[in-house]
């Protein structure tokens, strides 16, 4: 089958957790994921085999058309296109500002106009939880744990050696950059006998993605309170201290606060203090977990439009 | 020398003319004493407010409502409030590159 993934948003969320489901469905499905993220160049190099495009919505070829984060489209634009398909239509439900929920009206939106809705992770508390054709998974994860690099190997991608390592991943917008910049000095001037890392598609850190190939290397890592940053670390065992960015649709600040690994912060002077703390303590053990993504391509095989 | 019982029956004030009660015009600073005419005289859109200091309500409506005659009242009701407020201006569906 092709699926359509429309996956509008700034930052590297959508395209992230998108790009985890066509991982997981390509044994036997292709997924085409429309974007218009800043980063879906890098993840086109990363993933040579995934079709990311960008412009044109083509959708008429689909199998299933699927949705993340914003019913209606992150410009209001798809009621007609979902009305106008007779192929199932599935909504991704991360977390949503119950103001524009309320706002648009999308909860009758979405059972008019949804024949599945996946809330990928129990955690998101999302506000269109409850519908009748709502089911829940795991966090969707770009990397399932037989996947993921050993510590050892993930050390070599970093250039770390046994130090304790501390690594500051730069997500969200990349006005943000600064921030984690700042982070990354003040930890580097706070734990002289660590090994400090930046990752970012900008600037001066390691560019490299998916970041999550790395945190088995990680003894503790900054980073935002953004959907793949919270449920990566949270899957691997890492402590993670975040900063809450503001966003228009997400509640980054709720979800840190629904993880117990999760220290939030707002200057980097906080982060830097908060990570000397933490790596006072021993690492948690990272626990064998599951990739929602893989639980969810059997539910989107077995979607029926209603 | 004025007559036992009088007041001064000019108007004073900026915002509110009222009558200014004086007992004597000398050394007042309104009229620089009794030299200066009452500039409300010819202002007939004062007239309502000529017994400011009185609260009796009947009194000043119905000389507020002689003077309203012939205009629109502009009353609001609740379907007036659909027109004051605009729900697209919000910030949703505007910005594709919020996240």
């Amino acid at each position: 089958m092709l699926w359509f993934l429309y996956a509008l948003g700034g930052g590297w969320g959508h395209l992230t957790r998108a790009a985890a489901l066509a991982r997981a469905a390509a044994p036997r499905h292709a997924v085409r994921i429309f974007a218009n993220s800043p980063y879906a160049g890098l993840v086109r190099e990363r993933l040579p085999g995934v079709e990311i495009i960008t412009g044109e919505l083509r959708a008429a070829d689909a199998d299933r058309f699927l949705v993340d984060a914003f019913p209606r489209g992150l410009g209001g634009e798809l009621p007609p296109l979902l009305a106008g398909t007779d192929r199932p239509r599935i909504f991704i439900h991360r977390d949503l500002n119950p103001q524009y929920v309320e706002s648009r009206n999308l909860r009758p939106f979405v059972e008019a106009h949804y024949d599945l809705v996946i809330q990928p992770g129990a955690a998101e508390d999302a506000p269109l939880s409850g519908l009748p054709r709502a089911a829940v998974t795991a966090p969707w994860l770009i990397r399932s744990a037989h996947e993921l690099p050993s510590p050892e190997a993930a050390r070599a991608l970093l250039g770390v050696d046994s130090r304790p390592c501390a690594l500051v991943c730069a997500s969200g917008n990349q006005d943000e950059l600064a921030w984690y910049e700042r982070a990354a000095a003040a930890l580097t001037a706070a734990l002289p006998h660590a090994a400090v890392r930046l990752v970012s598609a900008e600037g001066a850190g390691l560019r490299y993605w998916p970041a999550m190939d790395l945190l088995p290397a990680a003894d503790v890592v900054v980073g935002g309170a953004g959907y793949n940053t919270v449920n990566e670390c949270a899957a691997c065992g890492a402590p993670l201290v975040a900063r809450a960015w503001p966003r228009l649709y997400d509640r980054q600040r709720r979800r840190a606060a629904a993880h117990a690994n999760v220290t939030l912060v707002e200057t980097p002077e906080e982060a830097a203090a908060a990570a000397r703390c933490l790596l006072e303590k021993p690492r948690p053990h990272a626990l064998a977990y599951v990739n929602g993504a893989v639980e969810a391509v059997a539910l989107i095989e077995r979607a029926r439009r209603l | 020398m004025n007559p036992a019982g009088w007041t001064c029956p000019r108007r004073i004030g900026f915002l509110f003319p009222h009558p200014c009660g004086r007992l004597t015009p000398i050394g007042c600073p309104d009229c620089n004493n009794g030299q200066i005419a009452d500039p409300y005289a010819q202002r007939a859109d004062r007239g309502a407010y000529n017994n400011y200091d009185s609260y009796n309500e009947a009194e000043w409506r119905e000389a507020y409502a002689a003077e309203a005659a012939g205009h629109e009242a502009a009353d609001f009701t609740e379907a007036d409030g659909e027109n004051l407020v605009h729900p697209e201006e919000d910030e949703f569906e505007r910005n594709l590159g919020a996240s």
